[in-house]
């Protein structure tokens, strides 16, 4: 296992509406190439974490971040960051699927016209390659200007990360993203995810343990917004340092 | 009497006497409208769209004036009132949300909707008018803008709050600076709704005389000029329907069937998307 360090959180706090405070002193790397699994009860904080990557809590008012995120050795809570830059670098796929009011092409072509992409040959080429990336090229071939809303929610999801490929982020964070899924479109999506990871760094936030231990390389339990135990994926789950962890993994409690 | 009859001769009461205010209601709509289409048909004639206005007291003439200048009113309203609705919409929905300024100037422009047409003909007079020594076409426009404006700016306030809040968050995560997430994204998810509300809001002024009595005044020539007095459909049928002449009461008839096929085209095309859109 390589371990090259892609992003370094060091003692980050983060407190919303004013003066909850979310997320305790959490430390830990996140490494280039790997799979980083966030595992823990409902409200322990690990979607909050996730979207600390992206800063996606800027969107909202009162909200404050405390420590650093260092991303290639830069800190992205610095307030003078640039959002637009740091959101095309590390992507983000949702929940729910959000595809966009228009055509599967035209899904595709938004974050890639974002990124000053216009000349139409390279934006079919490169829809092609995106599509392909995330296995679903084969289903939407002939229909690449039907709207989106006409595929299924698995395909939908599958389209909104061959969205978030096409820009050619450097990590891809995903937020339960097999939560609202049937258990085929679950195993397509996990097997994609399984298989980008040589190209990029990939966080999930999960609720399914079973989905941590299959897709993930490293793993953090959280809960009430700590970081509890952090460590290889196979340690976590056949052999963790705290009991917590342990009740949790084994289903005690959570 | 058990309680069973006596409910039961309370509900057949109060039906009753709800279909009774149905009826009522629903009998002078009827009315109104037969009688525009009986009175109107008669005086349907292409000379009635192509002639501009015979002298007073002569058979014969049209009212091409008023035709023309209606449109142009109504279309300069619309292109004075929709940009300013939708982009007000615009910030209350997406840059002021659950702000105090947004709540206010919502419940503000609620309160707008239902001002009398006639006091925003006044104000407009006051401001434009009187300072200006003269009736203009751009005064009537305005008027009618002012009217529209509350209207386009709830229904679009309301169409970009019904955008589910994910969608900009997805593109907000691709790094999608504010201006094209609105621009690009909400407004393609909320555009028929938008469309519909802007329809209906040229519909609403369309139909009205008092705000341009004191605005456009009337014209009986034929005119293209927005900066002087405008002739409208609606201020020619209260003149004519006024007038002592047989014919002008004729063309007044013709002119009300005129615009409110106009209004109610209007009406059922915005319902029709908004039907389509929701089907969906």
């Amino acid at each position: 296992m390589t371990a090259t360090t892609e992003i370094e959180v060091k003692s980050l706090d983060f407190y919303y509406n004013g003066n909850i405070h979310a997320l305790n002193g959490i430390s830990f790397p996140i490494y280039k190439n790997n799979v980083t699994a966030l595992i823990g009860p409902s409200g322990c904080g690990k979607t909050t974490l996730l979207r600390c990557f992206n800063r996606m809590h800027d969107l909202y008012p009162h909200h404050r971040y405390g420590g650093e995120i260092l991303f290639q050795d830069r800190n992205i809570l610095a307030g003078d960051l640039d959002l637009i830059d740091l959101r095309s670098r590390i992507g983000m796929v949702f929940q729910k699927p959000t595809p966009f009011p228009m055509s599967i092409a035209e899904n595709i072509a938004y974050g890639l016209r974002l990124k000053g992409i216009k000349n139409k040959s390279e934006l079919i080429g490169r829809i092609e390659q995106a599509l392909k990336h995330a296995a679903l090229w084969e289903e939407v071939r002939d229909k690449l200007n039907a709207s989106a809303y006409e595929l299924s929610g698995g395909q939908q999801q599958r389209l909104v990360i061959a969205r978030a490929l096409a820009v050619e982020p450097e990590v891809l964070l995903f937020d339960e993203p097999t939560s609202a899924l049937d258990p085929i479109s679950t195993a397509k999506i996990e097997e994609l995810v399984a298989g980008l990871k040589k190209d990029i760094t990939i966080i999930i936030v999960t609720h399914n343990m079973q989905q941590a231990a299959r897709v993930s390389d490293m793993t953090g339990f959280l809960y009430l917004g700590e970081l509890i135990e952090y460590g290889t994926t196979e340690k976590i789950f056949t052999n963790p340092d705290k009991k917590q962890t342990d009740d949790y993994i084994t289903g005690r409690f959570g | 009497m058990t309680t069973e009859q006596k409910r039961k001769i309370e509900s057949v009461i109060a039906l009753s006497l709800s279909g009774l205010a149905a009826a009522i209601g629903l009998f002078w709509l009827v009315y109104i409208l037969s009688d525009v289409l009986i009175h109107g048909l008669g005086a349907l004639n292409p000379g009635l769209l192509f002639n501009d206005p015979a002298p007073a007291g002569v058979e014969g003439g049209g009212l091409r004036n008023a035709f023309v200048g209606q449109l142009m009113i109504t279309g300069a309203a619309t292109l004075i009132g929709v940009p300013v609705g939708v982009l007000g919409g615009t910030f209350l929905a997406e840059y002021a949300r659950g702000k105090k300024i947004a709540r206010t100037i919502s419940i503000l422009s609620d309160i707008m909707v239902s001002v009398p047409s006639i006091v925003v003909g006044a104000f407009v007079y006051a401001v434009l008018v009187r300072p200006l020594h003269h009736f203009s076409g751009w005064a009537g426009a305005l008027a009618l803008a002012i009217i529209m404006i509350p209207v386009v700016l709830r229904t679009t306030e309301d169409m970009l709050s019904l955008v589910p809040w994910t969608l900009r968050e997805a593109a907000f995560a691709l790094g999608a600076p504010r201006y094209k997430v609105i621009v690009q994204v909400v407004y393609r998810g909320a555009a028929t709704g938008i469309l519909t509300g802007v329809l209906l809001s040229i519909a609403r002024v369309a139909g009205e005389t008092a705000p341009l009595l004191f605005t456009s005044f009337n014209n009986n020539f034929f005119s293209t000029d927005m900066n002087h007095p405008l002739a409208s459909l609606t201020v020619t049928i209260f003149q004519y329907a006024m007038g002592p002449y047989k014919s002008w009461h004729s063309q007044a008839w013709g002119a009300a069937l005129v615009i409110t096929l106009f209004i109610l085209m209007l009406t059922i095309a915005g319902r029709l998307i908004l039907k389509w859109r929701y089907k969906r």
